[in-house]
């Protein structure tokens, strides 16, 4: 007994950096949604990168802690507390068997990430402890938390507490601005349909989950109806006959037949994946070069 | 081969524009050579029907200096075909199964079992895997009994379902929505985590489908 879930959360996943190499017979790559998030959680933690967490989607999740640790939690602004006392997220806590820990509300953002010192005990399935429910795989049982789960960990007890600086929590920004690569079908859009793109302003509608976000706004048209299945990749924009774009994520599926018009920056899905529906995005286009320095910059900043 | 950027991580090269044989098997010749590479700076190599998607490492590789790579690398131009593994099916092709049996059977003008016979007769090639885990596209079909998709889809069809959609064919591996024929069942598991590798199939394997009767169906664990 180390961790012990005692409401019934709404969506709540382990997670890790993800799922590779079984792409090719369908398999998702799966993954944290906000690798900022997740990597800063690890560092604030000493863990390895890649160390398994729990991302905490609609709030309102109550665990028991079974024996000493040390946790954090980091994403989106939450009510967190540790038996019934109001505490900062973005720094690590030491944690007392007995102790009550809960996110609460989530106040802004939309993913809380919960990790602990040398990450749970459970056993990877596939090289992962991502959870991918369509999949059934990774987690426990291959399905979100309940109630009476129990995450297994290392006891350890320190007395030290860290913070990350204040100028690196994120604030989640009103209109996001998302970089865009033009790729895959880029030719088959006219000018006149990629100034539209660059110009305008999508609204995030319901349909956002792990898999994809879908926009709403000005309609986008390609020259082509559909295209014969390809490679998805992460950030892929789709634009299905009805114009609107789909942003496809962590869960998305391998294949696909919609025209692409780019692919958004990964490090730009992370903080889309903190947004709302309703929220507004825009997107700019970014040359590959720039994107490369961009995305490996960022990289190479969690590296210890 | 076009190249073309897909996203700031990865690529993708075009063999062609159209779903045919012998574009499929530049494809599976192609994805053969690259895996062979096991270069630790591809991430994720996705073969389909005319092109695959490769996820790489940006501390490794950039866009030009991975498609001079691979450009000097692949080689397409072999003409005799590579020995494939051949992954044999059995599968129960009876009404009770195959809700869309009877129907084929009246648009076709032909009987069932001579639906049964042309379908599996023919040796399928894998030409993409996605949609779901182990979901692997067949083809082709002979054009006597393709069949265009379910004007509505089905709410579920069940695990092991053997479909048919135009001049394609699949098997469910898991129970889903989906708007294919169903023209019978095997009880193989299609994607399995008992399995090492997943699934069974991959991009590149042959697939032969074995008609059984009802009872040796049921004998290997089969549901009706």
């Amino acid at each position: 007994m180390s961790l012990e879930v005692i409401n019934t959360p709404i969506l709540a996943l382990v997670q890790d950096k993800g799922r590779f190499s079984y792409t090719s017979i369908g398999v998702t790559n799966s993954g944290v949604m906000d690798e900022y998030a997740y990597f800063i959680a690890n560092n604030l933690l000493g863990n390895e990168l890649n160390t398994n967490i729990i991302e905490i989607a609609f709030s309102n999740i109550i665990f028991k802690a079974h024996k000493n640790t040390t946790m954090v939690i980091t994403g989106a602004k939450c009510e967190f507390f540790i038996n019934n006392i109001l505490l900062n997220t973005w720094q690590t806590h030491n944690i007392k068997a007995g102790d009550i820990i809960k996110i609460g509300k989530i106040l802004s953002g939309s993913r809380v990430y919960l990790g602990v010192y040398r990450g749970f005990n459970i056993k990877k399935e596939f090289a992962s402890n991502s959870t991918t429910l369509k999949e059934n795989l990774g987690g426990l049982r291959g399905d979100k938390l309940q109630k009476g789960d129990v995450l297994d960990f290392n006891s350890f007890t320190n007395s030290s507490e860290v913070r990350l600086k204040e100028k690196y929590i994120p604030t989640y920004e009103d209109i996001l601005d998302l970089r865009v690569v033009l790729s895959y079908q880029d030719e088959f859009f006219q000018q006149k349909q990629i100034d539209k793109f660059f110009s305008n302003t999508y609204t995030i509608t319901n349909e956002f989950n792990r898999m994809g976000c879908k926009l709403d706004g000005e309609e986008i048209f390609c020259d082509i109806d559909g295209i014969i299945s390809e490679g998805i990749s992460f950030g892929a924009i789709q634009i299905p006959k009805d114009g609107k774009p789909i942003i496809l994520l962590k869960d998305r599926q391998t294949i696909g037949g919609y025209p692409k018009i780019g692919s958004v920056l990964s490090i730009d899905c992370f903080k889309l994946s903190q947004c709302k529906p309703l929220q507004k995005v825009k997107f700019t286009p970014i040359s590959l070069e720039e994107a490369h320095k961009k995305v490996k910059l960022f990289y190479s900043s969690f590296i210890i | 081969m076009q190249f073309k950027i897909a996203s700031v991580d990865s690529l993708i090269i075009y063999f062609g524009n159209e779903i045919t044989q012998d574009i499929s098997l530049k494809v599976r010749k192609a994805y053969k050579s690259i895996s062979t590479l096991e270069d630790k700076g591809l991430i994720e190599i996705i073969p389909s029907y005319t092109s695959i998607f490769i996820t790489y490492d940006i501390f490794i590789y950039d866009f030009n200096t991975l498609k001079e790579k691979l450009k000097s690398f692949i080689n397409i131009d072999v003409f005799d075909e590579v020995a494939e593994k051949i992954v044999i099916i059995d599968v129960y092709y009876g009404s009770e199964v195959g809700f869309d049996l009877e129907d084929i059977s009246k648009k076709t003008s032909l009987s069932i079992s001579e639906i049964v016979s042309i379908h599996s007769n023919k040796l399928y090639d894998v030409y993409a895997i996605g949609f779901l885990p182990g979901f692997a596209y067949l083809g082709n079909v002979d054009k006597k009994i393709a069949m265009p998709r379910l004007s509505s889809p089905r709410k579920t069809i069940p695990k092991g379902s053997l479909a048919l959609a135009d001049t394609q064919t699949a098997i469910y591996p898991q129970n889903s929505p989906g708007g294919w024929n169903i023209i019978g069942k095997t009880a193989m598991e299609l994607f399995d985590k008992k399995l090492d590798t997943l699934s069974p199939l991959s991009v590149g394997n042959k697939v032969k489908f074995n008609p059984i009767t009802k009872d040796e169906f049921l004998k290997q664990g089969g549901i009706l």
